[in-house]
């Protein structure tokens, strides 16, 4: 694994919450002198804001009703079956 | 929370049709917004999502009580619209590679900004254009970055939801988050 690479995985565990405090340590070092891995750390922090700042669809007017206008009859038979 | 799902699929299972449409209530966003997600475009994700509801009250009785209702709803969601983008093109394999994502560009993108009217369309606009690139990802990944990311889910709760082992889910989310990162990094 390259130097490089080693750090980028720190960065993803950083990022997903799992680095431990001896990496969290380590990574912050590493991050005072690497300006390479400090703008890496940086774009995917973006990346996640942005997909998260997309994340309130909402259905369309009416959607239950239709649901509920297209309910099958539910077969009762299997209701004793495990 | 979960108890109120448990409550509502109990009286489903004994023939209350109103206490479905409660659980509709409940979960119809996300539902939706997996299927949008997934597909792309409003008028099948809407197909998708109440296709996805009518299966899940035709097969209420198959649903372990002991779980957690909402992800065997996603899990029926997915399986939907993994369905559908079969459907819509017969020799799709979730595997295959990325295609055609390199014509969206962000000069387009920006020039279409030039005179913005106001902010609320500057948002609409980076929304759309967030959701270009996430669809332009390939379906594997970006099923787990917005069940992750938009979802705010567990990676637990995808990796029951998809069936996957937790490590799986893990690399997916990566490389999805990777191609992104790629794609949006000089905006």
């Amino acid at each position: 694994m390259s130097c490089e690479q080693h750090y980028r995985t720190l960065i993803d565990k950083y990022i997903d919450g799992e680095a431990t405090a001896e990496e969290r340590q380590e990574l912050n070092e590493h991050l005072e002198t690497c300006d390479a891995c400090f703008e890496y750390m940086l774009e995917v922090r973006k990346v996640v804001a942005f997909v998260q700042s997309a994340s309130h669809v909402q259905a369309p007017e009416g959607f239950t009703e239709n649901v509920m206008k297209n309910l099958p009859k539910r077969k009762q038979t299997n209701r004793f079956k495990v | 929370m979960d108890s109120i799902d448990k409550r509502l699929v109990r009286e489903v299972r004994a023939g209350d049709e109103q206490a479905f449409a409660e659980l509709v209530e409940l979960y119809k966003d996300k539902v939706y917004q997996v299927a949008y997600r997934m597909v792309g475009n409003v008028h099948e994700a809407q197909d998708v999502a109440q296709e996805a509801f009518l299966r899940a009250y035709t097969n209420i009785d198959t649903y372990d009580i002991q779980r957690k209702f909402s992800t065997w709803l996603f899990r029926i969601a997915t399986n939907v619209a993994i369905d559908r983008l079969r459907k819509r093109k017969p020799d799709f394999h979730l595997e295959d590679p990325v295609q055609g994502a390199d014509g969206l560009t962000i000069e387009s993108q920006l020039a279409a900004d030039e005179e913005p009217v106001d902010d609320q369309v500057i948002q609409m606009e980076t929304r759309d254009w967030i959701q270009q690139e996430i669809q332009a990802l390939p379906p594997k990944y970006r099923m787990a970055v917005l069940l992750k990311y938009m979802e705010d889910l567990s990676l637990k709760e995808i990796s029951d939801i998809l069936d996957l082992p937790v490590s799986t889910v893990k690399t997916r989310i990566h490389r999805g988050r990777e191609a992104l990162r790629k794609r949006m990094r000089h905006v």
